[in-house]
């Protein structure tokens, strides 16, 4: 009982370290995948006298992907009805050209500024409509709410680290004599301290499995957040081959740090 | 006979403030069964800590076997120590491990395979009259005994020297006696060198061995 406890009170800070990197990685990833979604999405309107290539628009800003003309018969369609067919002929020849321009990478709200302004001072652009509002209004949201997360994973980071010191203390006080009678009679640091990192280690594997199972689960099974698109239309996200090492990798240098404290910490000068 | 221990213009000092030893020069000779005694405070611990390397000397030389232990690296003090056997006031044994697993601690440090310490460990147990305790833990015995199991692991792996600090200064006189004989025994029978610091000075001076008297921060030889 008194093992499972001592196990436990590394287990558990442990745990919520672990949990703590693997919510980072995956807001991290929906990000990205938000990004990703909003740039697919998203398309601006620049208006020319003159006829312009993808390349044209390139040459201005590397970000632009792609640049696609708007049909000038498409747009005389919708405002020349009940026009003389001489009127519509000198609308035609007086329509600039309007082109839908697509990024290669999503940018936030000053680098579509900054864009714009780009285009306009070119000379070749008349008028650039960036439809920014509705671009940028949810992400800041969500940028918000993952500056918020990421606060709490800070905080409880923090938390965890300080109960993890307070578990150093237990070990310290339970395996000191050991380690001190062992140095005296001249054991090697990695034979002092074998049983503690076998503890650690062991607990260390514990905490991973726990980790990578609930987030394994929820990956395979689908996730359900209350209708939040971006998590459920990305639940394979949730967790990743590599977020397994990751995990693994963390919990290990913990037990590494946590470890080689208490080991130098219980030096034979006390005795 | 040659020296196990040779200290020239030795000065030490404990937590790095209080000198304790000056200046002293002394040697102990292989073989040999000797007390270091003197009154309280006088250093008699702090100089046998030193010659298991648990405190450097502030200067001068101190030259266990054929180690140097000023500028000693940590790794050669740790092969010295496996050629020592140190014996405690307050016996410190691991009190979660069993007799067996206690006495067995300098044979684990030296690599033995688990067959041969425990022929060792039935060896030493019975030497120190013990070989039924062997699954016990040190919590379930006496002073005494505990002192003997100190004394068992001290002679484990047939060492050097054994440094005793105080070894029978918490045990009853027919304890104590065992334990001295058992020392006595390890110096006259494998020819151990066997060092013991106690402050029983009449006791000490009643046995027919060479004294170092530490007084004055100094080390001095009483014949």
């Amino acid at each position: 009982m008194k093992s499972i406890k001592n196990h436990l009170m590394f287990i558990l800070p442990l745990v919520a370290i672990l949990l703590g990197i693997q919510f980072f990685l995956i807001f991290e990833r929906l990000t990205d995948a938000y990004e990703e979604k909003l740039k697919n999405s998203y398309t601006m309107l620049a208006v020319s006298d003159k006829e312009l290539t993808t390349k044209d628009f390139q040459a201005i800003n590397a970000n632009i992907a792609s640049s696609v003309k708007v049909e000038r018969n498409e747009i005389l369609k919708e405002i020349s009805v009940g026009q003389k067919p001489e009127d519509v002929e000198e609308i035609l020849n007086a329509l600039p050209n309007f082109y839908n321009i697509k990024l290669s990478k999503y940018l936030d709200t000053d680098g579509i500024e900054k864009l714009k302004k780009q285009l306009m001072v070119s000379g070749k652009i008349k008028k650039v409509e960036t439809f920014e509002g509705s671009y940028s209004s949810n992400y800041k949201l969500f940028k918000f709410i993952k500056f918020i997360l990421n606060l709490f994973i800070l905080f409880m980071g923090l938390v965890s680290l300080f109960l993890v010191i307070k578990q150093m203390e237990v070990w310290g006080y339970i395996h000191k004599e050991r380690m001190q009678v062992m140095e005296i009679f001249g054991a090697p640091l990695m034979l002092r301290s074998g049983i503690l990192f076998r503890v650690a280690f062991f607990d260390a594997i514990i905490s991973t499995f726990i980790i990578a199972g609930i987030f394994l689960f929820f990956s395979y099974y689908g996730v359900n957040v209350g209708g939040i698109d971006i998590v459920e239309q990305n639940s394979n996200l949730l967790f990743l081959p590599f977020d397994g090492a990751i995990l693994f990798f963390s919990a290990l240098l913990m037990v590494i740090i946590s470890v080689y404290s208490v080991v130098s910490s219980s030096k034979e000068k006390d005795i | 006979m040659p020296s196990v221990v040779e200290a020239r213009s030795l000065s030490l000092s404990y937590n790095k403030e209080h000198t304790v030893i000056e200046k002293a020069n002394f040697n102990i000779r292989k073989g040999e069964f000797i007390f270091i005694t003197g009154p309280s405070g006088s250093g008699k611990s702090t100089l046998l800590k030193s010659l298991y390397g648990g405190i450097k000397p502030d200067a001068g030389l101190l030259k266990v076997g054929e180690l140097e232990l000023k500028n000693a690296t940590t790794s050669k003090l740790q092969e010295l120590r496996t050629h020592l056997g140190i014996v405690f006031q307050d016996y410190k044994l691991v009190n979660e491990w069993t007799v067996a697993k206690n006495v067995a601690l300098p044979l684990m440090i030296a690599g033995y395979s688990m067959d041969l310490q425990q022929t060792q460990v039935h060896r030493l147990l019975k030497h120190v009259k013990l070989e039924n305790y062997a699954n016990r833990y040190p919590y379930e015995l006496s002073g005494g005994e505990q002192q003997r199991v100190g004394v068992a692991r001290a002679l484990a792996k047939n060492p050097m020297m054994i440094l005793a600090d105080e070894p029978t200064g918490n045990l009853d006189d027919y304890s104590s006696n065992v334990v001295w004989d058992l020392l006595e025994n390890a110096c006259v029978q494998l020819q151990t060198t066997v060092v013991v610091v106690t402050h029983k000075i009449p006791m000490a001076f009643s046995l027919p061995y060479r004294h170092l008297i530490l007084e004055n921060k100094g080390v001095y030889e009483v014949h």
